[in-house]
């Protein structure tokens, strides 16, 4: 019955998210009216009611992206592995994705609405161009939710042999058909950040190349840089989740199960956070050489101070993600060992977060640049300028890497004859990749502007070089090490699972904040440079009001998502109980039997 | 209790994030308006057009109000403006101003300010003196002076263009930066502005990339003064000919710099007048 209801709830998320584009797509592309329709709800204007439907589509749809990449790899993980355990985790995964496909639908049909009815000019002239690509991204919206019931409801039928496989490969449809989605959708925002060259606001639409215009210049790194994020994303809501679970968990077997989970959930989040500013890179350089008035306007005109919170933003992921690592260690036997450490990589990161907010000019009074000695500190704009911020977060990011990896090897000892040698092999390639980071971060100030950013490619290389030399050497040199102990699972302080909450609030109000970047850099155009937006709402807010925006649609998210949370937990609770029951029985029986076999343990109940 | 306490932590975090974000300076993003300006405007709707310019296409707001490099007007310069100079009312005291900006400097800043009528027309000074006095004081600009204004455009717009130099010798590229006053933002052997790169670092540059950054400067930002990115007039290649590109271009890069008494490399014009460039009040 459970199931049944939740099935409907689903296709009707899905049916009305399909109802609204079919009944608004041929209408309102034909019927002259209105360029902006009325809104105003509680002091919701038209662009408020936009933007909150936008991005609760847009973080639920994260969501259930980026919950099935990891979900695919875990079950791969069991199923290669042999361990059952990570294929529980990857179906306990995607009982979360059931609820919040449905909810990622009805966002996205209150946005099409709120889209059709409050822009209608605007609607029609994005549905003349991209109107074949809508039909394609509904028809795969009907795949993808069949898919995804499919590798759901088919887990314990498929769960042996080739059938196995099969399921497994289910898992690999639906990520197919969830990123040939996303594509399409960033095909459509991305032509109004940057439309291919030659139109003009008299360009008929009908006569726009739909091709040329999905394939734009910021189209394939927003692709990657979305897909990169929603494994973050994922992650870190997994990593919520679990420690939810964790923290109104009755029994240790349950906090055990949830502390694991929430480790690997933060494993991914931060495992990708890493690589996720390179494709930021990336898209930056693309949107400079689309514009660099679009490019100025992001990185130093009004947005400048956007740049500040972001840094602060991550360096709160950075310092809740070591911290949360820090405590882990406390239950893993042998960990004592690098507890002395802990301290000085704390002090790289803080350090690395000042400089990383350093701003680099400031507005201030006359009597403060008076005392400053000019528009810029003496002190501090040695350190705002990139060549002290690039050094500062690959810093951060070595020293990151290196608390994962005291994790990983806290209770191990290598049996390898060459184990001193690798770990000095190791020590070195930290300290070289160090050098190497440095060396470009002062270089840089001696260099003009053209060369210094390119030292930040520098940077990053020696970086990323490092992580993948250190972990071989490390995969290698622990084969068969020794054990100091096994991981008390379970074994946490409560702390450790607010750490978990609060980088999943950060990573969602960092993306809220970076869709604001990203979209108010069109600034007063719809289309930039082609389309004017000549509503009343063409100005783009200040941060202030933007942030207060964002808090509103993570509340709304977090809230959405709670009751998620609780509706897995009602699932899952009954699980336990169910096994519970099944013990305390089969103790009565066996007792009342003399059977000395012993019972079975919560663990080996799905 | 702990669904509270997970709650609290929730809107904790989002508390702090909204706070930080509100307490940083709040700089919000107007949208242009297309400024049409007509002889019956009434006072007020000078004066509007005229904020509109001194916030935007004016530059004006990147030296005054940040503080050292010119004086904040805004809510003064209306009620000082007619004591300033003996005899002078506040409305010519302003317009020499915009157009003669050397004429006085106020006392602890710099003559950096490059003559306006370079950059706007005479209409558009106007509209900017009556914004000026409309800060503490009362508009006297009038329908004469505008129509005046819109007539003296209207004969710049219509007559033949100055004749252009084609010879190289009788440019003289120190001469020709000063007298476009590129000394407001950039410096030129120590001496000048600091809001754009000095012009050594120009030297031994591609002439192309240099050639460029004059004719079109939001094509390549600097990055260490990205914040005063768009203050730069895009009316450099019109205001110059082809001829006076290339020897100031030469000048910039390394060479000569051409002119009939030659010129100097950059880094070797010490000697350039500090307040050749147009003062600051």
């Amino acid at each position: 019955m459970k199931r049944w209801m939740t099935r409907g709830v689903v296709t009707r998320g899905v049916l009305l998210a399909a109802l609204a584009l079919a009944v608004a797509l041929p209408l309102l592309a034909q019927v002259p009216g209105p360029d902006y329709g009325e809104f105003n709800f509680l002091g919701l204007d038209r662009r408020g009611a936009v933007w909150i439907a936008a991005q609760l589509h847009l973080l639920f749809a994260a969501f259930v992206l980026g919950v099935p990449m990891f979900a695919v790899v875990i079950e791969a993980i069991g199923m290669f592995g042999g361990d059952e355990k990570y294929d529980k985790l990857a179906k306990e995964f995607t009982r979360l994705l059931l609820v919040a496909y449905s909810a990622t639908a009805i966002w996205g049909a209150i946005l099409v609405f709120f889209l059709s009815t409050l822009y209608p000019r605007f609607w029609a002239y994005l549905t003349a161009i991209f109107a074949p690509s809508m039909w394609v991204y509904a028809g795969l919206f009907f795949l993808e939710s069949f898919t995804l019931y499919l590798y759901y409801y088919g887990w314990d039928a498929w769960k042996k042999g080739a059938a196995k496989k099969v399921h497994w490969c289910l898992g690999i449809m639906l990520n197919i058909w969830g990123t040939i989605v996303m594509f399409i959708a960033n095909g459509w925002l991305t032509y109004m950040m940057s439309p291919p060259e030659g139109l003009t606001a008299d360009t008929a639409p009908q006569t726009v190349q739909l091709w040329s215009a999905i394939n734009n210049a910021t189209w394939m790194p927003i692709n990657i840089h979305r897909l990169l994020a929603n494994v973050v994303f994922g992650g870190a809501i997994v990593g919520a989740y679990a420690a939810y679970r964790f923290l109104t968990s009755r029994t240790d077997e349950e906090r055990a199960h949830y502390d694991w989970m929430g480790y690997t959930g933060n494993l991914i989040a931060i495992g990708a956070l890493i690589v996720l500013p390179f494709a930021g890179y990336w898209l930056g350089r693309e949107i400079y050489e689309f514009s660099q008035q679009m490019g100025i306007t992001m990185m130093g005109g009004f947005m400048s101070w956007l740049w500040i919170i972001q840094a602060f933003l991550i360096g709160i992921l950075f310092l809740a993600g070591n911290y949360y690592l820090w405590i882990g260690m406390g239950r893993i036997p042998g960990a004592e060992r690098f507890q002395p450490y802990i301290k000085w990589m704390l002090l790289v990161l803080v350090l690395g977060v000042i400089v990383w907010a350093t701003p680099n000019t400031m507005i201030a009074d006359r009597d403060e640049i008076a005392a400053m000695g000019g528009i810029r500190h003496p002190f501090l704009q040695v350190l705002g300028v990139m060549s002290a911020k690039n050094t500062a977060v690959n810093l951060m990011i070595l020293t990151t890497f290196l608390s994962f990896l005291m994790y990983r090897r806290a209770n191990k000892d290598p049996v390898v004859q060459w184990a001193r040698a690798g770990t000095v092999l190791q020590g070195a390639a930290f300290a070289l990749c160090a050098v190497v980071v440095v060396f470009y971060g002062v270089y840089g100030y001696f260099v003009t502007a053209i060369v210094r950013i390119g030292f930040s490619v520098y940077q990053v290389l020696a970086v990323l070089a490092t992580i993948l030399f250190v972990i071989g050497i490390d995969m290698a040199m622990l084969r068969g090490a020794k054990s100091r102990g096994e991981i008390r699972w379970g074994r946490m302080p409560d702390r450790s699972q607010y750490a978990l909450l609060i980088l999943a609030v950060t990573f969602t109000w960092l993306m809220g904040l970076m869709g604001f970047a990203r979209s108010g850099i069109r600034q007063h155009w719809h289309v930039y440079e082609v389309i004017r937006d000549t509503s009343e709402q063409a100005f783009t807010p200040a941060l202030g009001p933007a942030a207060t925006i964002i808090s509103i649609c993570v509340l709304i998210f977090f809230a959405l998502v709670g009751f998620i949370f609780w509706l897995g937990g009602l699932a899952e609770r009954s699980v336990y109980r169910e096994a519970e029951a099944n013990v305390k029985a089969g103790q009565e029986g066996r007792a009342a039997l003399g059977d000395p076999m012993p019972a079975p343990s919560l663990g080996d109940v799905d | 209790m702990t669904n509270l306490k997970i709650l609290f932590t929730v809107v904790a975090t989002l508390a702090v994030f909204t706070f930080v974000a509100n307490v940083i300076p709040q700089v919000q993003s107007a949208v242009p308006r297309e400024i049409v300006l007509s002889a019956d405007m009434p006072p007020e709707e000078l004066a509007a057009i005229g904020e509109e310019i001194y916030a935007g296409a004016g530059g004006c707001t990147a030296c005054h109000g940040l503080g050292t490099r010119a004086p904040d007007l805004l809510g003064v310069v209306g009620g000082v403006c007619a004591t300033r100079v003996p005899g002078q009312s506040c409305k010519d005291y302003l317009w020499e101003s915009l157009v003669n900006p050397t004429a006085y400097i106020v006392e602890g800043f710099d003559p950096i300010m490059i003559d306006q009528s370079i950059v706007s027309s005479q209409a558009e000074l106007w509209t900017l003196v009556a914004f000026l006095q409309s800060q503490g004081g009362e508009i006297t600009v009038n329908a004469d002076d505008f129509a005046a204004a819109l007539a003296a455009d209207a004969a710049a717009a219509s007559a033949p263009p100055p004749p252009v130099v084609t010879d190289p010798n009788q440019v003289d590229a120190v001469a020709l930066i000063t007298a476009q006053g590129c000394l407001a933002c950039h410096a030129l052997g120590g001496e000048g502005g600091m809001v754009a790169p000095p012009f050594e670092e120009l030297r031994g540059q591609d002439p192309a990339f240099v050639r460029e950054g004059i004719v079109d400067p939001m094509a390549t930002i600097n990055e260490e003064y990205s914040t005063f990115a768009g203050t730069m007039p895009t009316i450099f290649g019109d205001l110059m000919s082809p001829v006076e590109l290339d020897v100031l271009v030469d000048f910039f890069v390394g060479g000569s710099g051409a002119g009939a008494e030659g010129g100097e490399a950059p880094g070797d014009a010490a000697e350039v007048p500090p307040d050749s460039a147009g003062g600051s009040r």
